[in-house]
């Protein structure tokens, strides 16, 4: 039995290995120079890296891409949160046209906005601005929904007695709710983390200049430069693409259970 | 408490949505009518004008042609892989849990390097496929030169990045599913394959139901594969409709018919949600 189960396992690691041997073996490929890829050997080198940070900038990328991904997770939970926090425990006017708005947004094909998201940056002077890429990005119908929703299940006794310890709205949100909700907000923070740090067609329409690159954008051009048949130096893409998607593998190992639980939990009730 | 203060709880993101997301959809429809080019310091109103050129322009059909082409191969395969996978991993074991996480994968990994990797994947001489097919002792395939596969490989690319994500969903579902209901059918006697169809299936149709919308509306979004890896070619075999919304707007400079392809593609999409709902809106209400 115990020698069945340990041979099932290791056929799913192999099925698993095989399925992703495409990304697997693009990491490895970082790793070997051209010459040596373009030869049929293998010769380890770290120069790939060296050549996609020095003469690429892939370094600045990632830090563009971590700052604009980490704001938007950043201000779009806090956003997200507040208003979640009012329409799971205030009875106010308009409310329900107010969260039907919000969650109508998740039926609403983003790419209907672009030319005009685009025009009313090139307005107000922040394309090719951090500001640009991320204000478009804050709200978040889904998340808003979603915490909403978490919210409803928390006891208001609780709420009621830091009410009459004399705590303020915001104090009953920052002591009581979010601590609470904790799992929940932080599934969404991943979830808005991700969207974003994969996201492509924006950042290509609002930045021009290379300062401001995404990994994505960076990726994308550094691919683009030679993309027909000719000689690309494969392995450098390799690099440039593992630097792309490594955060994201790190990420995804250390909570891979919050995620898909955040994932179903939109999808199934 | 003050009456005003579920208001500014809610102020922000409700400006953040109005700014970004409904404004737009009004602007998009005032555009449509207008004749711009980013440049011009005016905006002439042009009637429909925008709709008719979009209606007399051969790329529009072609590129609706291809996304519905994309839509209908590609739906069907992920939804029968998916389930078919589900079905073999919706129990508990780490071999199942280790098969799962390595599907999911893909689907939380950047597009921009999935297209990457997949255009090395897919390089005529250097490339993982036709290496494999030299080894087999046939011939290489030009898979991103030949109009007739191109499409086809983008269609297993996506698929690969996606069906993590179906399986999923499909999980949940079949989990969802009362044990007793396939304990009482295969006291019935009931085959395996039969309990599948006769009581799996049907039981399943709400998550189905949700997969299908979600992945057509999914199929004439796509866009970042296509502008990476072929930029619609080659020969237009592979310009889906947010390419070409792209393209009219941002490579072509002609804002009002790109606003007019943006606003069929949003009429397209909501109806398509609706239409789907009402015609399996009979099975969907299943209960055990």
């Amino acid at each position: 039995m115990k020698l069945r189960q340990n041979a099932t396992t290791a056929l799913a690691l192999v099925a698993g290995l095989l399925f992703l041997s495409p990304v697997l073996y693009s990491i490895w490929m970082s790793f070997q120079t051209a010459q040596s890829y373009y030869r049929g050997g293998f010769e380890f080198s770290l120069g790939n890296y060296g050549t996609a940070v020095t003469k690429f900038n892939f370094a600045r990328y990632l830090v563009n891409s971590i700052i604009v991904s980490g704001m938007v997770t950043l201000v779009g939970l806090a956003v997200s949160t507040t208003a979640a926090f009012a329409f799971a425990r205030f009875d106010f006017k308009g409310r329900d046209l107010l969260f039907g708005i919000t969650v109508a947004t998740l039926m609403i094909p983003s790419h209907i906005t672009l030319i005009p998201n685009y025009l009313t940056l090139a307005r107000v002077g922040l394309l090719d601005t951090y500001a640009g890429l991320i204000l478009p990005a804050i709200s978040n119908g889904f998340a808003a929904f979603f915490l909403r929703q978490y919210i409803r299940g928390i006891p208001r006794a609780l709420d009621e007695a830091a009410y009459m310890d004399g705590a303020r709205p915001l104090q009953v949100l920052w002591r009581v709710i979010v601590p609470i909700s904790r799992p929940a907000i932080f599934s969404m923070g991943l979830y808005i983390f991700l969207g974003e740090w994969n996201n492509y067609i924006w950042p290509l329409v609002a930045v021009g200049k290379e300062d401001l690159y995404t990994l994505q954008l960076g990726l994308a051009r550094l691919y683009s430069v030679n993309p027909g048949e000719g000689l690309i130096d494969w392995p450098l893409v390799m690099a440039a693409s593992t630097i792309t998607i490594l955060p994201v593998l790190f990420g995804f190992f250390l909570v891979e259970r919050h995620l898909v639980r955040g994932i179903t939990m939109g999808a199934v009730k | 408490m003050s009456k005003l203060t579920p208001y500014l709880l809610v102020a922000p993101l409700v400006a953040f949505i109005a700014i970004f997301t409904y404004v737009p959809i009004v602007s998009s429809v005032d555009l449509s009518f207008r004749s711009w080019n980013f440049m011009s310091p005016e905006m002439p109103f042009v009637g429909f004008s925008n709709y008719a050129r979009l209606f007399a322009w051969d790329d529009f059909w072609d590129s609706l042609k291809v996304t519905t082409i994309f839509a209908v191969i590609s739906v069907p395969i992920r939804l029968v892989l998916a389930l078919a996978i589900a079905s073999y991993l919706k129990r508990e074991t780490l071999s199942s849990r280790v098969l799962r996480g390595a599907m999911f994968l893909p689907t939380i990994t950047s597009t921009v390097s999935i297209a990457v990797v997949f255009s090395w994947v897919f390089s005529t001489d250097y490339g993982l496929a036709n290496g494999l097919l030299t080894a087999m002792g046939l011939g290489k395939v030009p898979w991103l030169q030949d109009p007739s596969v191109t499409l086809l490989v983008l269609i297993f690319i996506n698929t690969w990045k996606q069906l993590g994500y179906d399986v999923i969903i499909y999980i949940a579902g079949l989990q969802a599913v009362p044990q007793e209901l396939y304990d009482a059918a295969a006291m019935d006697g009931g085959r395996r394959f039969q309990v599948f169809r006769r009581v799996t299936v049907p039981l399943i149709m709400p998550t189905t139901y949700f997969l299908l919308v979600i992945s057509v509306i999914e199929a004439f979004q796509i866009f970042t594969i296509i502008n990476v890896m072929t930029r619609g070619g080659p020969a237009g075999a592979t310009d889906m409709l947010v390419h070409l919304l792209y393209r009219t707007g941002f490579v072509l400079f002609d804002i009002g018919t790109g606003s007019a392809l943006a606003i069929i593609l949003f009429v397209l999409l909501i109806g398509l949600a609706l239409v789907k709902a009402r015609a399996l809106g009979a099975k969907v209400h299943y209960e055990a």
